[in-house]
């Protein structure tokens, strides 16, 4: 019944996202989004990285590129992200927001708008509060908002950011969140 | 402040009713996060915003180049550089001149790499640089060229890693100082390029959404790097088209480095990376 996952984290996520793709299977039934903050002088070789481990293909994609099921589309570096109703991926260099480019909170805002209560958010481990008020338009859009559980964080300041700013539907560890992906049909 | 398309699509018309620009085809997305900035910069609603813009043609003209988004920097990109330097450059070395567009070169910084490359590979004087953007405040700017130092320090790695560095050859360097081509002064915050360059390219206001022929040449090249993002896939395609009538057979047109071609046109063209050669 959902049509996409968004996955957002930063700082103390990038084991907790290796962990998520190298778990899910290969014929994955849905594309997923992934925002990822990364230091500012790694433009390249994030995506390789990922891909070592991932069991889907991850790209870091193409401005209107078509988002297809059981692959990883990965902001590019210094890019917000865009999702598009056409269910195309949209590239900006518009300035960054929160101090963030790629920015979190824009594209979860505008995988909601595209893909209204068929989607599955889930911010991770980050060092600031980019994510909080995406994750919030994901929900009052009717998608499901997942929260790694602070306790679990490396670093908690915005997985506690997006709790304090919405009623979330489930706080899960890393290996809850695998399960729960692993069940989406 | 959530805007609906109906609402921004007004927006669009007004100012193409009120003006010679057309927003119609540019990406729904960037567009309507640009009308929200201008939104809230100007502590307005939108009818406010609509009336405004029918009555003050400088405020019209100042919301335009609102809109653009004019993100740039020195050798953004460093490996796409890179195949300009090894790669595609050389091609044009015995050619008795060289042509390059930049097609919506926001406030100079690749028109200025462009030069430094060409200096260093000895073929600046043989080239003529024609540069070009919507926003003319950007083009001011350009024309200074006169940058902030501390906010852009990223611009000294990148000149290094095109300039003084060969991805080819590690044992390789080139000890090119800065103050060959600009002067860093950290006391006014500002990197300032230096004459010679400032005096060489040919600046021009210029929308590629109406097209025609600004230059009435042809190029060896075109740099139009992150512009086409915030273009509908109908005018993307309007533009490459353009471009290919204004390169020559074998010229070449250089893209952002997330940017693609799509449809019928990519036939005319062999991709090479971000780099379409004319065929």
């Amino acid at each position: 019944m959902y049509k996409a996952v968004v996955i957002g984290g930063s700082a103390g996520s990038f084991q907790v996202i290796t962990k998520i793709l190298s778990s899910l299977p290969k014929n994955f039934p849905l594309p997923v989004l992934l925002c990822l903050h990364r230091l500012k002088h790694v433009r390249s070789g994030f995506v390789e990285a990922l891909s070592i481990k991932s069991t889907i293909p991850i790209v870091e994609p193409y401005d209107k590129e078509t988002i297809k099921p059981g692959k990883g589309y990965l902001a590019p570096s210094n890019y917000h992200m865009y999702v598009e109703l056409n269910k195309r991926i949209a590239l900006s260099t518009e300035e960054p927001v929160n101090h963030s480019r790629p920015s979190i909170d824009l594209t979860f805002e505008t995988a909601a708008q595209a893909y209204r209560d068929k989607l599955v958010g889930i911010i991770l481990s980050g060092a600031n509060r980019d994510g909080a008020y995406g994750l919030k338009k994901l929900k009052h859009a009717g998608g499901l908002a997942i929260v790694q559980d602070p306790n679990e964080c490396q670093v908690k300041t915005m997985t506690e950011a997006s709790l304090k700013l919405t009623t979330v539907d489930h706080i899960f560890t890393t290996e809850q969140i695998i399960s729960f992906l692993l069940k989406l049909k | 402040m959530i805007l609906s398309d109906q609402e921004v699509q007004f927006f669009v018309n007004t100012i193409k009713n009120s003006s010679g620009y057309d927003f119609s085809e540019y990406s729904e997305k960037s567009l309507k996060r640009r009308l929200q900035k201008i939104l809230i910069d100007n502590n307005s609603d939108l009818l406010g915003i609509i009336n405004k813009l029918k009555t003050n043609k400088n405020f019209l003209e100042k919301t335009v180049k609102d809109i653009t988004v004019n993100t740039t920097e020195l050798f953004r990109d460093p490996q796409i550089w890179q195949t300009l330097k090894y790669r595609i450059l050389p091609k044009f070395s015995e050619n008795r001149n060289i042509n390059i567009w930049h097609a919506g070169c926001s406030t100079g910084q690749e028109v200025y790499s462009m030069m430094i490359l060409l200096n260093e590979l000895g073929l600046f004087d043989k080239a003529k640089i024609f540069a070009s953007d919507l926003n003319t405040d950007a083009l001011d700017a350009a024309k200074k060229g006169n940058y902030k130092y501390r906010f852009n320090i990223g611009y000294l790695d990148n000149f290094d890693k095109v300039i003084k560095e060969n991805p080819f050859n590690y044992e390789e360097y080139n000890d090119v100082p800065y103050s060959k081509y600009f002067k860093i002064d950290k006391v006014t915050d500002s990197i300032q390029m230096s004459d010679f360059l400032r005096q060489k390219p040919i600046f021009r206001q210029h929308d590629l959404v109406h097209g025609g022929d600004l230059y009435f040449a042809k190029f060896d090249l075109i740099l139009c790097r992150n512009v086409i993002i915030y273009f509908k896939y109908s005018l993307q395609n309007k533009v490459f088209k353009l471009f290919h009538e204004h390169l020559y057979t074998n010229g070449y047109l250089v893209l952002g480095m997330h940017e693609t071609m799509l449809g019928e046109i990519t036939s005319r063209f062999d991709k090479q990376g971000q780099a379409y050669r004319k065929k």
